[in-house]
This record gives structure tokens, C-alpha cells and sequence, in this order.
């Protein structure tokens, strides 16, 4: 893994310049004149966005890679629908409490995992992931109002405090979401505790040995991932306005890290864009849907097999290799 | 340097690319003379519920293709813009804005499964434009008809909900003088669902539910699930999962020799093709809507359905968006004008023959299934082929 | 209706069969992944499709009038290799170095395929004739479809581990364990790293062809088999041949007996628990003595 890089250094301020330009090009494209639909797959796409960030926190930086991410995702937006349909919270107090919830799941998925290593950590994360998706497949709840039962694969709705929400709002809303989320997840990268992540993500036996508290740090990794994945998720309840299984589904935990593989493990900047990039280019361009899978897949094999640390990855190593005078990468 | 180089001649590629994202209507404005009647379909086309989304499909293409050899809707080519929901809410959301911001939809019929569809009821109502519900069942939907007409009067759903369903069902247990039955299902809403709503229709005529299960939809044993069932020796097995773990659980029960005759809600266990694999006897029962030969529009529609694609409907995931498309155009022309409004009313207020009878729309827009005019069918597999055993004629 | 006239007298008896043949059947999933993750050393995502491959050429030679699981069997080995090869030497051993995108790329494999077999033969399930229980004696059902996952896993997994012991084997073993020496013996490294990878496929590919008439066969049927022999081999600590089968037919009993003591719904989220617990207990899997192996 790759240690953090000082601010001042080339890569890092044409990265800044990259990010910059993005973000401007993203607040100036609803006045370009965007039609309701692609307002909506943007919206999708950065709270996705910002969930394959999280992922990256504890999959990239820490490199404890997860295939359960989707957890903390669907208990926020579960806990969403539950307090605001169920319990009658404003939706503001139940966007606090899916906050926190996600943060104590995240410290205790945490703690368990910390003594773990490698596949183990997957197969961990994946199995508590799948466990939450059985749960609430099978799970109803009781609507007080219908005499009906909500829950199980249908979802449960969220009770928003507005209806049809004008869609430059969400869009807004989601972006400065994003902006933010990944400017702190990039500023945590590149602090203290982000060079402990990138030791133990190194070599957990060597980081032990320096006198890194690794279980701390690890748990901390996923105590953050799981707030911020918790974060999109309150997003992603406020703009769809429900709460489903396929929240929790390994499916999704799956897209996250598939993000994060194209776009460079442990960048952040890299999956936060390709989960952009690719949820708007599959779901945004209308293309059929055998056209759209087999895009979709072959796109996964082609650019792992040419850049196989992700492209933003694979671009910094090639970067690094130049900058030591090598020229060719090894 | 070398960077924002590389970067200005990027610029090009992106605008570009940004461009073929620009909606193709908006860059044709004002189009031929007479334009053609969109109708948007939703429906799962890719992953695991790509049977039922596919069969959806083409069942909704046939309407099409029927409705423009007569003609047309009110002298306009009928037009199907096609959206894959794969089986989430918000591309089911997002796919329905698609269909009728961009490719200017007059009506939506769709989707397959609850989230889905609730995914683009919202999408639907806040543009007013009428959505046909022909397969998902949970009550959420018509209940919302009823609590806020005005936003939500442009949802009719075509399907059973799970009440009429279990009364059905329940028709035809009682005349094959069931007095204890088994309830299998897989561990999700709507098999929960049915199993109350079941018991409780047949509560009444004391026939009662001696074993009921939820297998776990994801990764399930069956063989346990057999073994409890068929130890409580019920007089039939209701099998509540339409889809393909349908086809292991019935492999599995017939393995134990136990002679026990089992009922299937439909989907998977209605294909021909899947039934001619499994033991016939004890009897293999299976609901539809309509089957070949329940009356003479049905057996037209299954003979052209075949005809076109090879294989026989199932008379549940493509009978019901069939009848659901024939029921916009009916009401279109009742209507006299492509305007939701005017749809509506039509819809509420008319009678509209399908190939699974007459339909008619009750205060919540649930089509009025279980009564003489329209009612499913039940049949039974026989070695190469099938017979309607209920109603009895 | 004869209440006498159900084969299974012994319940409890006939639970305890069916959940070591659903154990077995976990093995047998699991056989070709063992290899992968010990040899190869990969989390392999598209054993799945393979399990797939074979199921749909089991159903293919049925619709051509061949009905005989050996032959199935053997062309769906075939096939599978033939892919496993081109899979393995085209994109998992140029990627190796980076086990997460061998991981990712090969789910996207499995994502690719599962499109094809939709495309190639329909969306729709489609089912073989399951045929008779091998026997009923004794108010017993010996099912046929676990005797030959029972025979066959064991067979698998017996091969491998006396492979793995002989002096043929010996190159597996030196590159599973001392990829260095073995490079510098003069081993073509590569060449038999896609070779393990290939026959791993293989082994998914006939575990899918032998278990076909079990089931439904649909172009998604692969995804809950390949979370099943992830769990089982990855749990089992990836070290011995022995600890997986044995986990294997474990997480079986114990799935059988929760769905019928406990219930049916919980039969997977009981082996999920199940899973979540061994590892808190012990960090490395089921088979690795406390402290053995940092990976």
C-alpha cells in the first residue's frame, strides 16, 4: 500500500486540480439545462459515490477489505423508515439516530473484526452483511395507518417532511453531500491516523511490531466507513423515500468494491469517481439491458486486467515510477 | 504542465460524451405528422428476475402488435419505450422519470415486484400520468388510492391483490373438499402475506393449516421443510413461491414418495417445459389467470403467445400485463383522447374485456378479481399436457 | 389417502442423512475452490459461473436425448477447463499480484456469464427429470443426487489430499507454500498456476453438471453455491483438504437441523451466525492452530 502524500507534491495538487475541476463542472451542469432524469441518476450517483468512498476508508486505506459494507448502508436507511413511519420522528432526529446506530455497528463490526486478517475479514463482513439481508427479507412490520403489513422485500417508505422535492434540491443537496464527505475523507486519509491505516494495510505484522495499536485503529476505520457509508445511506433515504432489502444485499456491498477496484483501492478520490462515472454512464445512457451487463462486465475485466491496481491507482504508481527516474514500471 | 496539457485535450472527449447523454427529443423537436402513443413498460429485463420481467415483456409486445393490426389508439401507431428495473426502487424511479420526461410516455404499465413498483408509483403520480399495476400484489399500493385520491388516482392495479388470491385458492380448496392443508412458501412479505390471508379465508369453511414454513429466500434447504411437512400428513401442499426454487421444493417432496398433491400460486411451476420434468402423480395443481382453453380469448391469446415465441404463457407474469396493456388501450379509446384525466375516469367507470375475463376497478383501482366475471383458473399437469380443473364447467 | 404411505418413517434419522448430504453437496461446490485459494492463492468470484457452465450442459445433452450424468460430467469438465485456462492465463495470473482485482475481475467474469446464459438459453428456468431415490429402505430415502455428491467430494477431496501428499503433487505444494524455491527449481510457475485454476473450474463445472437434476437451472443459479463454498473453504482456515469437508458437512447438519428444529427461514441466517462465531472464536479459521500463519 502506498503511504500518504504531502500536500505540495505534483500529483497531489494536479489530483486537487482534477477534483477541482470536477466539482465545478458537476455545480455548473443543471444550468446546462438537465432534464428531471439525468437530475435523478446524479443525484443516485453521488450518494453511490460517496458509499464507494466509505468503502475505501476501510477496504482502501485500512485494507481490511470488506464484502459487507452494504450493512451499515441499510441500517441507516432502515432505521430511517422505522423511526419516521413507525415511530413517528421527525425525520431530521431519525437521520441522527440512523447516524449514530451506524457509527456503534460500525465500532462493533469494528472490535469484532479487528483480530481478523485477510479473506477472514471478508468472509466476516460478508457474512453479517448477509444475515441483516435475510433478517429483514423475512421480517414484517405493522403499518398503523393501512391495516397492511410493511417490511420485507417491499421496503418500508420513509416519512419525509416534503414531497416532490424539486429535483435541483436533491441534486444540490447530494452533491454538496459528496463534496463534503469526500474532502474530509481525503483530509483523513492524509493525517496521522491515515499513515497508521497504510502501515497496517502494509503489513499488519510489521505495524504491530512498530508499536501501532492496530486493533484501535482498525476498529476506528470502521467505525468512520460506517458513518459515512450510514450517511449516504440517510441520503439515499431522503431522496427515494424508502427503505428496501436490496439496502443490505451482498449485491450491493459487492458494487461498492467493485467501485473502489476501478478506481484505485485506497485513493478515495478514484472510487468515489468511478462509482460516479459508471453508475451514470450504465444507468443514465438509456443503453439496453444486455448491452448495459455485458458493457458493464467487460469494462470490470478489461481495465483490472491494463490497470490492475485501479486507475487512479495504477496512474499514481506509473507517476511515482516516472518521478524516481526509472521511467518504465516494474 | 504535461498534465494540463493532457487535460485540454481531454476537454473535447468529454463534451462529446456528455452530448450523446443530451435526450434524443430534445434535439428532434417537432416531429412527423401523426405521432405515435408511447407506452412506457417497467419491468426486471437482467439479474435474477429477468424470467418474469421477460415474460412481462413480451407479453405487453403482443398487446402491442395486436392493438396496431386493428388500427391502432384513436388512429395513432401504438409505441412501447422499454425501461429495466433490475429489481430496485430507485432505478424503477429513475427508469419511470426516464420513460416519461424524456421519452415522453403518455402511460406506464409496470413494474414486476412491490419495490419496484412503489419505486415508480411516486415517479408516476407527481407527472399524472396513469400507471397499470398488472403483478405486484402488496396492499400498499391500492391502499394509497384510497387515503390520497387526488395524488394517487392514476395507479389501477390489473393483478389479484393477496385477498383475492387466497380467496381463489380458497374456492377451489373447498370444493376439492380439503380439510387440512400445508402452506410453503419462501421467507418474504408477500408468501407471509398469503399464508394469513389463506388461513383466514379458509378459517370459516374449517379447513385448516396444519403446517405452515418460510423458506429463507436466498440460500434454502429444502429437504427438512418436506420432512416436517409431510409428517403432519396434510390433505395438500399450497406452494406459495412463484419462482424457480418452486421447481427443487416439488423435486424434493415427490423423492419422499409421500402422496401428497400439491397446489403452486403459479409462475415457474406453470411452463410446460418445467413440468414435463417432474412427477405428475400425486397431481401437480397450478393457478393462472387464464389458461388455454378457460374461454375463447384465452385460447387465442396462448396460441398467438406461442406462436410468436415458442413456448406456452404461464397465465400469470405474462396473461396479466397482457390483459393490463388491452385494458389502457380500451380505456384510451373509451377515453377519446390521450389524456390522463379522461383515462381515468374511463377506467373507473367502464368494464373491460381480457383474456381472463371482464374487468371492472373497485373505490381503491384493485381490479374486481374472484367473481363470475372474472376469476383465475386452476389446472393440472398431465403427461403432455394440462387440464383446467377448476371452476368446474 | 394412506397416512402409512410416506417413505420417511425416521425423521429425525432421515434429517441427520440429508444434512451430511447437503453437506456433501457444500463440498462438493466447494472442491475446486480449496485449490484455488490454496495453490493460486485467489478468492476466485466466478466459481459460481462454473457451477452454472455445468448445470446448463447437464441440460443441453438432456434436450439432445443424452440422460447420462457421466457424460455430462466430463463435458462440462471439458468446457470448463477450455475457459479456465483462457481465464487464467489471460487475466488471473497477469493480475496475481493484486489479489483484490483478481477478485473483482473474476465477479466480473461471473457477471459476464451469467448475461450469455441468458442470453444463450433464456431467461426462464428450466429443469432435467430428477428421477427415483436411489433407495427407501428401512423408512429411510437415500436420495440419489447426495450419494453422488458424498461420492464425489470425497473422492475430490480425497484425491487432492493424497495429491498434495505424493511426490506428484510435490510442485503444488512447493508453489503453495515456497513460491520462491519453486520459481528458482527451473518450475514453470505460471503455466501451472493456470493449469490448477483450470481444473479447479473443472471441478465447479461438474459439481454443477452432477446437481442439476436437483434443482432449477437458471443463468443466477451459480450466486448462492458460490457464497456457500466461499464460507466453507474460507472458514475452514484454507489449509487442509480434511478441515473443509469437514466443515462442510457441518454447516449441512447444522442447516437441516435449525430449519426443522428452529425454522425453516433461519436455516441460512443460522449458518451465517453460525460462521460469525467460529471466526470471533478463532481468528484463522476452523483448521489453523492459534497463531500459525499471518496472511
Amino acid at each position: 500500500m502506498s503511504a500518504p502524500r504531502k500536500p505540495g507534491s505534483p500529483p497531489y495538487r494536479a489530483a486537487t486540480g482534477v477534483l477541482a475541476l470536477g466539482a465545478g463542472l458537476l455545480l455548473f451542469l443543471p444550468l446546462a439545462g438537465l432534464d428531471r432524469f439525468f437530475l435523478d441518476i446524479l443525484t443516485v450517483g453521488f450518494l453511490l459515490a460517496a458509499f464507494a468512498g466509505s468503502w475505501d476508508i476501510v477496504g482502501g486505506l485500512a485494507g481490511q477489505v470488506s464484502l459487507g459494507h452494504a450493512l451499515f448502508f441499510g441500517i441507516a436507511t432502515y432505521a430511517c423508515a422505522l423511526l419516521t413511519s413507525l415511530a413517528g420522528w421527525p425525520f431530521p432526529a431519525a437521520a441522527a439516530a440512523a447516524l449514530l446506530l451506524c457509527a456503534g455497528a460500525g465500532a462493533a463490526v469494528g472490535a469484532l473484526a479487528a483480530r481478523l486478517t485477510g479473506p477472514f475479514v471478508a468472509l466476516f463482513t460478508l457474512a453479517l452483511g448477509e444475515l441483516a439481508h435475510e433478517a429483514v427479507l423475512g421480517q414484517t412490520f405493522f403499518s398503523p395507518r393501512g391495516g397492511y403489513s410493511w417490511g420485507g422485500e417491499g421496503g418500508i417508505p420513509v416519512a419525509l417532511p416534503w414531497r416532490d422535492l424539486s429535483p435541483w434540491a436533491s441534486y444540490y443537496g447530494a452533491l454538496a453531500f459528496l463534496l463534503l464527505s469526500t474532502g474530509l475523507m481525503l483530509r483523513i486519509a492524509r493525517s496521522e491516523r491515515g499513515l497508521f491505516w497504510a502501515a497496517i494495510s502494509g503489513s499488519e505484522l510489521t505495524a504491530r511490531a512498530s508499536g501501532v495499536d492496530v486493533s484501535r485503529y482498525k476498529t476506528e476505520a470502521f467505525l468512520i466507513g460506517g458513518l459515512l457509508a450510514g450517511a449516504a445511506g440517510v441520503g439515499f433515504a431522503a431522496h427515494v423515500g424508502r427503505a428496501t432489502a436490496a439496502d443490505l444485499s451482498l449485491e450491493l456491498s459487492f458494487q461498492a468494491a467493485t467501485f473502489a477496484a476501478i478506481g484505485g483501492r485506497g485513493t478515495v478520490a478514484g472510487p468515489v469517481a468511478a462509482a460516479l462515472l459508471l453508475h451514470v454512464l450504465f444507468q443514465g445512457s438509456g443503453l439496453g439491458p444486455a448491452a448495459r451487463v455485458l458493457l458493464y462486465a467487460s469494462a470490470l475485466l478489461l481495465v483490472l486486467r491494463f490497470f490492475p491496481s485501479g486507475i487512479a491507482g495504477t496512474l499514481r504508481e506509473r507517476a511515482r515510477a516516472r518521478r524516481m527516474g526509472g521511467g518504465g514500471t516494474p | 504542465m504535461r498534465f494540463l496539457a493532457r487535460l485540454t485535450r481531454a476537454v473535447p472527449i468529454v463534451l462529446l460524451s456528455l452530448s450523446l447523454l443530451v435526450p434524443k427529443h430534445a434535439l428532434a423537436a417537432g416531429a412527423g405528422p401523426v405521432e405515435s402513443l408511447r407506452i412506457g413498460v417497467l419491468a426486471p429485463l437482467s439479474g435474477p428476475f429477468a424470467s418474469g420481467g421477460s415474460a412481462f415483456l413480451q407479453a405487453v409486445t403482443l398487446a402491442e402488435k395486436r392493438a396496431n393490426a386493428e388500427g391502432g389508439v384513436l388512429g395513432r401507431t401504438v409505441e412501447l419505450v422499454v425501461a429495466d428495473t433490475q429489481g430496485r426502487v430507485e432505478i424503477a424511479r429513475s427508469e419511470a422519470l426516464r420513460l416519461l420526461s424524456r421519452e415522453k410516455a403518455f402511460a406506464l404499465i409496470g413494474a414486476y415486484l412491490s419495490e419496484e413498483t412503489v419505486g415508480a408509483i411516486d415517479a408516476a403520480s407527481s407527472a399524472r400520468a396513469v400507471l397499470l399495476v398488472p403483478v405486484a400484489a402488496t396492499a400498499e399500493i391500492t391502499d394509497r388510492v384510497v387515503r390520497e385520491y387526488g395524488r394517487y388516482r392514476y395507479v389501477f392495479r390489473v393483478g389479484y391483490s393477496i385477498d383475492q388470491w387466497a380467496g381463489m385458492m380458497a374456492a377451489f380448496l373447498s370444493e376439492r373438499k380439503i380439510r387440512r392443508y400445508a402452506f410453503v412458501g419462501a421467507s418474504i412479505r408477500w408468501n407471509r402475506e398469503l399464508a394469513e390471508a389463506l388461513a383466514k379465508a379458509l378459517g370459516p369453511r374449517e379447513i385448516l393449516p396444519v403446517y405452515e414454513a418460510f423458506y429463507s429466500p436466498r440460500s434454502p434447504v429444502f429437504e427438512p421443510v418436506v420432512l416436517a411437512a409431510v409428517g403432519k400428513n396434510p390433505d395438500i401442499l399450497v406452494l406459495g413461491d412463484p419462482g424457480a426454487g418452486s421447481v427443487e421444493f416439488v423435486k424434493k417432496v415427490r423423492e419422499t414418495g409421500a402422496p401428497l398433491p400439491i397446489l403452486s400460486v403459479g409462475g415457474t411451476l406453470g411452463d410446460a417445459r418445467v413440468a414435463a420434468t417432474l412427477p405428475l402423480s400425486p397431481p401437480l395443481y397450478v393457478q393462472a389467470a387464464a389458461w388455454k382453453g378457460s374461454s375463447p380469448e384465452a385460447t387465442g391469446y396462448a396460441e398467438r403467445f406461442a406462436a410468436r415465441y415458442g413456448y406456452a404463457p404461464v397465465g400469470y407474469s405474462d396473461t396479466l400485463p397482457y390483459d393490463a396493456a388491452s385494458i389502457l388501450f380500451s380505456a384510451i379509446r373509451a377515453a377519446g383522447r390521450a389524456d390522463s384525466e379522461a383515462v381515468v375516469t374511463a377506467l373507473e367507470a367502464g368494464v373491460f374485456p381480457g383474456v381472463a375475463g371482464r374487468y371492472r376497478f373497485d373505490r381503491s383501482h384493485q381490479a374486481v378479481w374472484g367473481t363470475p366475471e372474472l376469476s383465475g383458473v386452476v389446472v393440472q399437469w398431465e403427461k403432455g399436457g394440462s387440464r383446467i380443473v377448476f371452476p368446474a364447467r | 389417502m394412506d397416512p402409512a404411505g410416506s417413505a420417511v418413517s425416521h425423521p429425525v434419522a432421515q434429517l441427520l442423512l440429508d444434512g451430511i448430504f447437503t453437506g456433501s453437496s457444500y463440498a462438493l461446490i466447494a472442491a475446486g475452490l480449496v485449490l484455488i485459494l490454496g495453490v493460486v492463492k485467489v478468492v476466485n468470484l466466478s466459481h459460481g459461473a462454473f457451477f452454472t457452465l455445468g448445470a446448463y450442459t447437464a441440460f443441453v445433452l438432456s434436450a439432445r436425448g443424452v440422460d447420462s450424468p457421466a457424460a455430462a460430467a466430463l463435458l462440462a469438465a471439458v468446457i470448463a477447463f477450455a475457459f479456465g485456462v483462457f481465464l487464467g492465463k489471460s487475466f488471473i495470473n497477469p493480475v496475481r499480484s493484486h489479489p483484490f482485482s483478481v477478485a473483482v475481475g473474476s465477479l466480473g467474469f461471473a457477471i459476464l456469464f451469467e448475461q450469455a446464459a441468458q442470453m444463450l438459453w433464456g431467461p426462464h428456468p428450466v429443469s432435467l427429470t430428477l428421477g427415483p431415490p436411489l433407495a427407501s429402505a428401512g423408512g429411510l430415502v437415500l436420495r440419489r443426487w447426495g450419494v453422488v455428491s458424498f461420492g464425489v467430494s470425497v473422492a475430490l477431496l480425497g484425491g487432492l489430499s493424497l495429491l498434495l501428499s505424493s511426490r506428484l503433487g510435490l510442485p503444488l505444494k512447493l508453489i503453495a507454500e515456497e513460491e520462491e524455491i519453486a520459481g528458482s527449481v527451473g518450475m514453470d510457475v505460471e503455466k501451472i498456476r493456470y493449469l490448477t485454476f483450470a481444473a479447479a473450474s473443472s471441478a465447479a463445472a461438474v459439481a454443477g453438471a452432477l446437481l442439476a437434476p436437483a434443482t432449477a437451472i437458471t443463468p443466477t443459479m451459480g450466486r448462492a453455491p458460490l457464497l456457500l463454498s466461499l464460507i466453507v473453504v474460507i472458514a475452514s482456515g484454507m489449509e487442509t483438504v480434511r478441515a473443509t469437508f469437514l466443515l462442510a458437512v457441518g454447516l449441512g447438519l447444522l442447516s437441516n437441523l435449525s430449519a426443522y428444529f428452529i425454522s425453516p427461514g433461519w436455516s441460512y441466517g443460522t449458518l451465517l451466525a453460525g460462521i460469525c462465531i467460529l471466526l470471533v472464536l478463532r481468528p484463522s479459521g476452523l483448521a489453523a492452530s492459534m497463531g500459525r500463519r499471518d496472511y
